[in-house]
């Protein structure tokens, strides 16, 4: 078969460079193609990209035949089921499995008792300070597969696994455990009181690499300074709740061993990392483990690499000589994985009586449970211009549960204080919010330059769009009630960084058909679809003559994982430096004929010369409040953003709609409450964390404004993280707009709003 | 929702103890079969299990669990009869995912009737499949996900979840799909908000659910009326 599946079906000279498309780039080493520009061209539209096209895999996904990994079956495979803490803080005394062990069908128990040194630690690849391969020997606070003493609750103290899951769920609760409790805490602040509960040795201040209990942050400028030229300051403190990630898929492992390699079926973010951090705490080299990835049924951040459910189940499979299915419940996935972490800050701002921001001060602390699975970082402050900044941001250990990554991690509760604040220097200024923010806002400098800048226009459109003169109350909570109205208004700038990828493409003359093989996986956005279009738009192909082989190591190249909002930008654009060297290769050998084969592949580490590459945001959200029982509703929600060129209209403006509705949630809803007598969460799950529903969730309006400043493949940005960074600023901004109030504390519920109106 | 209070029909073996260990938490499914078993008419007898399981699948979980109690369960799923043996405890989400070949597309999320993403259709009604116990279909009708295109031509809702991009991780797109459904066939011209409250106990946590109205919306014919109302 001829090389038919050539766009536009001409085989003899279908890839030369003149059928490309408009904008399509030509420099092999990602130069810029534009010079950073403050004007927003309209771009040329290309052939392939950028149409709103459907997924390559919708008919699986609305047949019910697209495959999860808790659907997956194996002869005689056995059901493994955790047990884990019920309390806090515990030392483990003993565990007695034999009533457990007596139960027809149970083939092995696991616990800390037999499997006391799998250190687990996750994040070699795709970042996390803590456990990296350097980190993981050196650390003090190792994380073991099943710890002793138990810090939360949740934490798992044993697993079975048995012939069917009754069998492995009645042994679980069969094991009878032995407890010495131990003092626990809950609140940050209370965590670093004198006499607080240890929850290290080392004190509950999280430790750095360096096994330093230092905190993250810095000092620029001279805050001291800026402070003595304020004309005024306004300080504030504010605190945001703990959000589950909350994918509808609960975490399911499927470990079977062939011989002395373990192929691990797992949900995860990035298999590249899933992998080498699986073989690290195995002791295994990385080629004896395979990882495969489904369909995933979300992740948000909470299925980023490894996680200890991992080791669990190829543990099992290891002492059973048997393939061994996790299935963690809903309520362990809701303590025992992790969520957005809370925190606690107090923040100043100095500024002039004509609105300029002269200095910036953050105490903060981040509760990040007993673990520091992530760094507990707060963004916000560095979208502001202002050159004097005092920033101190302690993660401190607590005995909830684990915080970790979800949807832009130090994002969304970093705007919020800030951004609140900042709308309160507005007020006190008599600014609009709005030019205040076009005043005091982060621009590119002659020093740290951009590789280009567009907050201006997303701000200008959105405030278009959403009729902001006339939607906003100059004077706060001033409409008559009960039900008053109100506008507020956020904004963002956030990473659209580029790096090192692998993309392989095969060419197979015998079917005609161009095979691309790339380690991502798909976790909603539509990785596989984006990394066949960018395919087909570089070859001058049709999408239907790309098939996409992904989610499996032995398989696929490395990828970066789908975390950090990358796979687009960095393994996208790999795919483009791979159909070019199949390109070139075509051109110098013809097009391959039956029983032959072209292969080719790239891996680009693209280089932006030390411009910052950002992609950009504005939010306006009018609510209404109804200030006798506290309910908000959001009437009108605009989001305009830049992220690059759009590669695919339609899932992107849902990547919006759906970020800017878990900021709304965030915003209005969210949180883990705990008992502070016992220690015991309260709301873990669905119902008790009031997660958004259909009748919730307002219409969110989505406009792009398209750029391409010749980074990513065809200038395309970050897009999954966006939304959700200033949304429940929005919110919140939008109604102190309603009511005069100024709501400090989310979610922002109904007894808070009518706490503050009391 | 479907109950208990279904149930009577259904026979049934004598439930057995889920525990020995008084203290231990009781189990959802534990909680599920306590309830069933206090409303239906105490000794029914055991029926053998006369007729051949589904597949080696069912046959090795029906003979591992022994003293388990059984009983023939004779219900259609997706137009298609069938007559099997099945464990008193299964739900009927455990019985299509795990016991049966080729529906699994009905998904679990929490297992505990928060999620919807178990969402089947039981003589045309919406039911949590993860809260349903499967006994409890005896005489009854299930349409699942796959039987909206049994001989692989998509419904129309089907295309229009495709063409307005309704699903993102597709973990609750098949019980979103089956709320759509027993929706449009009691309303084939449904308002924005009929869509929201008929599809209210469907959660989607990637919040795509302006898509998800606005694909049902499509497939009814109706224009997208848009707004919070």
């Amino acid at each position: 078969m001829s090389a038919s599946w050539v766009g536009g079906g001409v085989p003899t000279s279908p890839l030369s460079t003149s059928s490309l498309g408009v904008g399509t780039p030509t420099s092999p080493s990602a130069a810029p193609r534009q010079t950073p520009s403050q004007s927003v061209p309209q771009l040329a539209p290309m052939r392939t990209v950028g149409h709103g096209v459907p997924r390559i895999d919708a008919v699986e996904r609305v047949t019910g035949q697209a495959g999860y990994t808790r659907d997956l079956r194996r002869e005689g495979m056995l059901f493994a089921r955790l047990l884990t803490s019920p309390h806090p803080h515990a030392r483990i005394v003993s565990i007695d499995t034999s009533r457990a062990v007596a139960l027809p069908g149970v083939r092995a128990i696991v616990s800390h008792f037999t499997h006391p040194d799998i250190v687990y630690s996750s994040g070699s690849i795709a970042g996390g300070a803590q456990y990296n391969d350097t980190a993981k020997d050196n650390t003090l606070h190792k994380r073991y597969m099943f710890g002793n003493p138990v810090r939360y609750v949740g934490e798992p103290v044993a697993a079975v696994a048995a012939v069917d899951r009754h069998a492995a769920e009645e042994a679980a609760r069969l094991i009878t455990v032995e407890y010495e409790e131990l003092p626990f805490v809950l609140d940050v602040e209370e965590a670093l009181a004198p006499g607080a509960p240890q929850i290290w040795p080392e004190g509950n201040i999280g430790l750095n690499g360096q096994n330093q209990p230092r905190p993250l942050g810095g000092r620029q400028g001279d805050p001291e300074a800026g402070f003595a030229a304020a004309h005024r300051i306004l300080e504030g403190r504010y605190t945001t709740s703990f959000a589950q990630d909350a994918q509808l898929e609960p975490r399911s492992v499927l470990a079977e061993w062939e011989g002395d390699k373990l192929i691990l079926h797992t949900p995860t973010q990035g298999i590249s990392n899933c992998r080498h951090d699986n073989a690290r705490d195995l002791g295994l080299e990385d080629h004896q483990v395979q990882v495969i990835c489904h369909y995933m049924g979300g992740g948000f951040g909470d299925k980023n690499g490894s996680y200890y459910h991992d080791l669990i189940a190829a543990t099992l499979a290891r002492e059973t000589s048997t393939p061994v299915k996790l299935e963690v419940t809903r309520k362990e996935d809701w303590l025992g994985t992790h969520g957005r972490w809370h925190t606690t800050q107090d923040l100043r701002v100095g500024f002039t009586n004509d609105g300029v921001v002269t200095a910036i001060q953050q105490r903060a602390y981040s509760g990040m449970g007993p673990f520091l699975r992530r760094s507990g970082g707060l963004s916000g402050i560095d979208a502001y211009a202002c050159p004097n900044v005092d920033r101190q941001i302690y993660p401190v250990h607590t005995n909830r549960t684990v915080s970790g990554n979800m949807r832009a991690p130090s994002e969304p509760q970093g705007f919020f204080p800030i951004q609140s604040l900042m709308d309160d220097v507005a007020y006190a200024v008599g600014m609009d919010p709005v030019d205040f923010a076009l005043r005091n806002m982060r621009r590119p400098t002659e020093q740290v330059r951009f590789t280009n800048y567009s907050l201006e226009e997303c701000i200008a459109r959105g405030a278009e769009l959403f009729d902001w003169r006339n939607r906003w109350r100059p004077t706060p909570g001033a409409d008559a009630g009960p039900i008053k109205r109100g506008a507020g208004f956020a904004f963002m700038m956030f990473r659209s960084g580029v790096g090192p990828s692998s993309a392989i493409l095969r060419l197979d003359g015998t079917t005609g058909r161009c095979t691309l093989f790339v380690g991502v996986t798909d976790i909603g956005p539509g990785a596989k679809t984006t990394m066949a279009l960018i395919a087909a738009e570089e070859l001058g192909a049709s999408l239907d003559q790309v098939d996409v082989v992904w989610g499996d190591t032995d398989r696929c190249p490395y990828s970066v994982g789908e975390s950090g909002s990358r796979t687009t930008i960095m393994t996208g654009y790999a795919v483009v430096e791979a159909a070019r060297d199949l390109k070139r290769q075509i051109a110098e050998r013809g097009t391959p004929g039956t029983s032959e084969v072209l292969i080719a592949s790239a891996t680009p580490n693209p280089s932006t010369q030390g411009r910052q590459r950002l992609c950009f945001g504005a939010h306006f959200c009018e609510v209404e409040v109804d200030v006798q029982l506290g309910h908000v509703r959001v009437t009108k929600f605009v989001a305009v953003h830049e992220s690059g060129r759009i590669l695919n209209p339609l899932p992107a403006r849902d990547q919006i709609r759906g970020a800017v509705l878990q900021g709304i949630s965030m915003a209005l809803k969210e949180d883990l409450l705990y008992d502070a007598r016992n220690g015991q969460p309260l709301t873990a799950g669905y119902y008790g964390a009031r997660h958004l529903t259909h009748l919730d969730a307002p219409q969110i309006e989505v406009e792009f404004i398209e750029t391409d400043d010749g980074f990513g493949p065809f200038g395309a940005k970050t897009v999954g993280e966006a939304g959700i960074i200033h949304s429940p600023t929005a919110v919140g901004n939008a109604i102190y707009n309603a009511i005069g109030r100024r709501m400090k504390d989310l979610p922002i519920t109904r007894a808070r709003i009518l706490e503050a109106l009391a | 929702m479907d109950g208990p209070q279904d149930s009577s029909e259904a026979r049934r073996a004598p439930s057995a103890a889920t525990s020995d260990d008084p203290c231990a938490d009781l189990s959802r499914r534990g909680f599920i079969q306590g309830g069933a078993a206090a409303l239906v008419a105490a000794g029914a007898t055991p029926l053998p299990g006369a007729v051949g399981p589904a597949s080696d699948v069912m046959r090795e979980a029906t003979q591992v669990a022994q003293g388990v109690p059984t009983t023939l369960l004779r219900f259609t799923l997706n137009g298609v009869p069938q007559n099997l043996t099945v464990e008193d405890r299964w739900t009927l989400a455990e019985l299509l995912r795990d016991r049966l070949e080729g529906v699994s597309g009905t998904k679990v999320g929490c297992e505990r009737g928060e999620c919807g993403a178990c969402t089947v259709l039981v003589d045309g009604a919406p039911v949590y499949s993860c809260s349903t116990l499967a006994v409890w279909m005896e005489g009854r009708s299930v349409l699942t996900v796959e039987g909206l295109a049994p001989r692989g031509e998509l419904s129309p809702l089907q295309r229009a979840f495709i063409e307005h991009n309704a699903p993102q991780c597709g973990y609750c797109t098949s019980g979103q799909l089956m709320s759509a459904t027993a929706l449009l066939e009691r309303n084939p011209s449904p308002t924005a908000d009929d869509v929201r409250r008929a599809l209210v106990g469907n959660l989607c946590r990637c919040a795509n659910y302006n898509a998800i109205v606005e694909a049902v919306l499509a497939a009814a014919g109706t224009a997208a009326t848009g707004g919070a109302e």
